[in-house]
């Protein structure tokens, strides 16, 4: 016989409990399809990026100036660790495209005259490169051409430096550095709204009067080099030419929000995977536990007739392997579908050449690898319990169950449970481990669920209260350049206007003793209306006239407190310093600022109190023909609308929050009815005897469920609670660990409607799973069980 | 209530019928062969009276307990309950059968362990029409002074009287007893059967024991011989003995 008598042994008790290895399957399956399916894509993002920036370049360090000569560049070269340099003219258009209501907005880059960029080259995906000495033909990026279907050979228009010209797209690109390509200031991506466009230098230089300057530089260091020295170096040869500081990678947009989303990416792919390694492992651990506990005669016998604790050990161990296989390939097979549908929703958001779901033979290796340890590890508690157990002893029944009185009863409660009560009761409390254990899986599926959707609560709690709260304009205009402030009077005026107010924004460097922050110094007016200053607790607060308010985390940052005086350095011009005091604390969730009145900053500007922006409250329905005229204008380089930027944030967000609710629901939902079933399953042959004795008694069948399942919703309540806890917990861990809290500090928000829908879920799952046992409950043959002696 | 019965059971005077049942069959198809565990039983279990159901293992006795009680069903004959037909009952029937007229003693208790001897028998108590006190159900077994032990800390005898004082506490109108003391030792079985005897005498309650153990017949009224499903014998007893007055 080619099977041998125990593994025939095996096989029938592997058909006796298919119910409960289905389920832990599942649960295992789940563990690695999230695995597969967050590292996949983490791994392959990664890979892409490392891939792609090194294939084209992308710059180590960026600096704008406002106009340098082209020979401080070989000054920039000589700077140690520098290995490349590739000065360019960049510069903000507007594009008024036939059929939106609004203009697209473009940043102008040139291409240098040996058409081939030092650095950040540009990977053409259709037609070809500007021609020598066409001033009219420039590339477009792939993801603003798509969204407006734009081919070689078609023309745009564009406002460059407030003159209307008909450019010819030529070629169709992508480029390292707007991987993700997001409009300065904007909270999302808009493709059809944000464009780039390459043309020749020389067109560009005539353009914008550069012949023989630059405005934006870029520089590929050596490996090993000081970013932070050479952006230092880098500020000392350009601040006489107007420089904003250089800066890196680190704080270039498209790659830090890459970074930031890379870095959710790795910690889901470490958080998630853990919950269902750890109930896989209990499961095991369960089923086992009552199989060898069940089997004590029939393990006595084996070993008195001869077998070997290492043949019985692996006669149970393989229950493990036939869980993984089954587990193991559905796993591998729903990880790589949910990895595609995950890359597919990041390929349409982050630009690479060639993104692809990679998935490779180790990550599935070490997936499989890491769900057998545990799976052993939970199996191994309870076959040591087996065979530890002497031949003699085994052949003895067990001793009965013992209970003992709780606190519970001695207080004089079990009264009111009366005694069906106190069986589930004592059930529960008879093995507070097991009872803890399937509580803290359950809770850790309910976590996954807040964690699936409390960033969408978040982010709509912040535009719904903070952002509307701060910002109070309808649009924001910005200018190419600082306008006079007669243009807040000129504007307010307007029709449709309600108010109008001018704030101006400048670089600065702060300085507290030994710290330095690059930051923006906000002047406001007097008495703003518009944007408005909130401290701690929810308090307005009013400029100073005298003095600055700080956000709060740049105070942290910097370490100073209300009453200390700062270094404010203006990184423009001569770049004056002034040191005022701080009189204040705001709390912001994004960006690091310094707000002062604007008297305040025209004077550290040495001007007559310019403004770089306009804030208007406009009548509804004057909304459209206001944002028109004002696109109109060439001074005006953008009009934000902030409820639209609102609306798009959230439709942009929408489609991965749908992805990702669905995948957590099923997800959590498998990790609940694994651990119900499983646990009832358990319930249900440990005590078959008990409830069939109730029914003999007259307990109807409703009556003996309730007896059975009401440990384990005792269970599943306890979960809920703690889950929600726990889901709230993780979510304030991800977000401090992931996301950059210079940039944003979002609170975390779980809404009320999100604790629900997890505790709705956790609910159905447990009920679920008990109905199907509940199935057996009424099958339960009452003459057959008594018969039995356990 | 304590009314010392120094005389025989009148079964003339008191032959009102609590159970019974006509040409009862049950046959149970195991694999290929029919197996006829009951074939073509005519019974009946009068109010008050004693009865042991005597018969060696497999001759169909608990079979026959099993269907009177309603945990099973016949494949044919009549089974009644007083007037009314149990055979043409239903499964939520049977379940309202056994809470209200019905007290089961088993081999192995099958007591809850998770429960102690007095929620044991609150179990019952709490679902009755007019059920004892737990207390005085445990004091009727002589456990007053055990109510709060839990069934592991119990001998096997006082778990078996904790079973017979659940089975009781509804005050059923049937109390069936199957191989009641097949678990203990003599001693322990006679204490017992002490126990239902004066249960049957003192609350009046027909009662059912059934045994393989030919002398604990000597304490029925009347005692039913059952061999391959078969009614073989039915004699009554002119005087019960006294189970103390038992060896075996």
């Amino acid at each position: 016989m080619w099977i041998s008598a125990l593994n025939r042994k095996l096989l029938r008790e592997l058909l006796r409990l298919k119910g409960q290895i289905a389920t832990i399957a599942l649960v295992v399956a789940s563990g690695i399809t999230s695995y597969i399916a967050l590292r996949g894509n983490y791994l392959s993002l990664e890979d892409a990026r490392a891939a792609y920036y090194d294939r084209l370049r992308f710059a180590h360090v960026f600096a704008r100036v406002e106009r340098a000569p082209e020979w401080t560049a070989r000054r920039i070269e000589a700077l140690p660790g520098v290995r490349l340099v590739q000065t360019r003219i960049a510069e903000e258009v507007t594009l008024p495209l036939e059929g939106m209501s609004r203009p697209a907005y473009g940043r102008l880059l040139s291409l240098p005259p040996s058409r081939e960029p030092g650095t950040n080259m540009v990977s053409l995906r259709e037609g070809r490169l500007p021609a020598r000495g066409r001033d009219d033909e420039a590339v477009v990026l792939e993801a603003f051409a798509q969204a407006h279907a734009l081919k070689p050979g078609h023309s745009i228009p564009v406002v460059v430096n407030g003159k209307l010209r008909e450019l010819r797209v030529v070629g169709i690109a992508l480029s390292p550095e707007f991987v993700y390509a997001i409009r300065p200031g904007a909270l999302v991506d808009d493709p059809k709204r944000y464009a780039v466009l390459w043309m020749e230098r020389s067109a560009l230089a005539a353009a914008f009067q550069l012949d023989g300057a630059f405005n934006d530089v870029t520089l590929r260091l050596q490996p090993g080099a000081s970013e932070a020295a050479t952006c230092a170096a880098v500020d000392r040869i350009l601040s006489p030419y107007g420089s904003n500081g250089a800066y890196t990678r680190k704080d270039q947009v498209s790659n830090r929000i890459l970074t930031s989303e890379l870095a959710q990416l790795e910690a889901l792919s470490s958080m998630i995977p853990l919950v269902f390694l750890g109930v896989a492992a209990f499961l095991l651990n369960l089923v086992l536990g009552r199989l060898i506990r069940l089997q004590r005669h029939e393990l006595a016998t084996l070993k008195a007739i001869g077998y070997t604790n290492w043949e019985i050990g692996r006669h149970y161990l393989a229950l493990v392997v036939v869980v993984m296989v089954p587990g193991g390939l559905f796993g591998i097979l729903g990880g790589v579908s949910l990895g595609r549908m995950v890359m597919g929703a990041y390929a349409a958001v982050f630009r690479f050449p060639d993104l692809q779901f990679q998935l490779s033979g180790q990550l599935i290796a070490s997936a499989l690898l890491v769900n057998l340890l545990a799976a052993l590890g939970g199996a191994l508690l309870a076959v040591r319990a087996a065979l530890k157990l002497p031949p003699a002893e085994a052949m003895r029944p067990p001793m009965p169950a013992s209970y003992k009185r709780s606190l519970f009863e001695r207080l004089g409660l079990d009264a009111l449970l009366g005694p069906s009560g106190m069986m589930v009761l004592r059930e529960v409390l008879r093995r507070p481990l097991r009872s803890a254990l399937s509580a803290a899986g359950m809770a850790g599926a309910v976590a996954l669920l807040i964690l699936g959707r409390f960033g969408w609560d978040s982010i709509t709690s912040y535009f719904e209260g903070t952002f509307r709260r701060e910002q109070r304009q309808d649009l924001s205009v910005s200018f190419a350049r600082p306008v006079a402030p007669r243009a807040v009077g000129e504007l307010s005026r307007a029709r449709g206007v309600r108010t109008a107010e001018g704030v101006r924004a400048v670089p600065v460097r702060i300085r507290h003793q030994h710290r330095v922050r690059d930051s923006v110094l906000i002047g406001l007016p007097n008495q703003a209306t518009l944007r408005k200053l909130v401290e701690h607790g929810g308090k307005d607060l009013s400029v100073p006239p005298d003095g600055v308010l700080v956000t709060s985390a740049l105070g942290r940052i910097l370490g100073f407190r209300v009453g200390d005086r700062v270094e404010v350095e203006l990184l423009e011009g001569e770049r004056p310093s002034v040191t005022p005091t701080v009189v204040g604390f705001i709390d912001e969730s994004t960006g690091l600022q310094l707000y002062a009145q604007s008297d305040f900053v025209a004077k550290l500007a040495g001007d007559l109190g310019a403004v770089s922006s306009i804030l208007l409250k406009v009548d509804p329905p004057e909304l459209a023909r206001v944002e028109g005229r004002l696109r109109r204008s060439p001074h005006v380089i953008d009009v934000a609308d902030a409820v639209g930027d609102m609306q798009r944030m959230r439709d942009m967000n929408a489609s991965f929050i749908d992805i990702w609710t669905f995948v957590s629901i099923t997800l959590a939902a498998s990790v609940i009815f694994g651990v119900v079933y499983n646990n009832a399953r358990i319930a249900l042959s440990a005590r078959g005897r008990d409830l069939a004795t109730l029914r003999v008694l007259g307990f109807s069948r409703h009556e003996i469920s309730q007896v059975l399942l009401g440990g384990l919703f005792i269970e599943v309540f306890l979960a809920i609670p703690f889950g929600l806890l726990l889901g709230r917990a993780w979510a304030a861990q991800f977000m401090s660990s992931t996301l950059d809290q210079e940039t944003f500090r979002w609170s975390v928000v779980v809404e009320p409607r999100t604790y629900l829908m997890s505790s709705v879920v956790a609910l159905l799952a447990g009920a679920a799973s008990a109905l199907l046992v509940r199935r057996s409950l009424d099958k339960l043959d009452l003459v057959a069980v008594l018969k039995t002696r356990e | 209530m304590d009314i010392q019965r120094t005389q025989p059971f009148d079964f003339e005077r008191r032959a009102e019928r609590v159970l019974g049942c006509e040409a009862l069959r049950k046959i149970y198809r195991m694999g290929e062969v029919d197996v006829r565990a009951l074939d073509g039983v005519d019974f009946t279990l009068y109010a008050g009276e004693l009865l042991v159901l005597l018969g060696v293992s497999g001759s169909g006795k608990s079979t026959l307990l099993n269907i009177l009680g309603g945990l099973d069903v016949p494949t044919s004959g009549r089974v009644f309950f007083h007037d009314q037909e149990l055979s043409e009952a239903d499964e939520d029937e049977l379940t309202l059968y056994r809470r209200r007229y019905v007290g089961f003693v088993f081999q192995f208790y099958n007591l809850i362990p998770s429960l102690t001897a007095r929620e044991n028998v609150a179990l019952v108590t709490e679902i009755a029409d007019d059920p004892l006190e737990p207390e005085d159900a445990l004091a009727l077994v002589g456990l007053g002074d055990r109510l709060d032990h839990f069934p592991a800390q119990l001998s096997g005898g006082e778990q078996q009287r904790v079973a017979i004082a659940r089975a009781i506490a509804k005050r059923p109108a049937i109390l069936l007893c199957d191989e009641p003391t097949g678990a203990l030792d003599s001693k322990t079985g006679i204490l017992v059967l002490e126990v239902i005897e004066r249960i049957n005498r003192e609350l009046g309650t027909a009662t059912a024991v059934i045994t393989h153990n030919a002398p604990i017949a000597e304490i029925a009224d009347r005692v039913v011989t059952l061999a391959d499903g078969r009614l073989h014998s039915e004699r009554r007893v002119g005087r019960r003995a006294k189970p103390s007055e038992l060896t075996w």
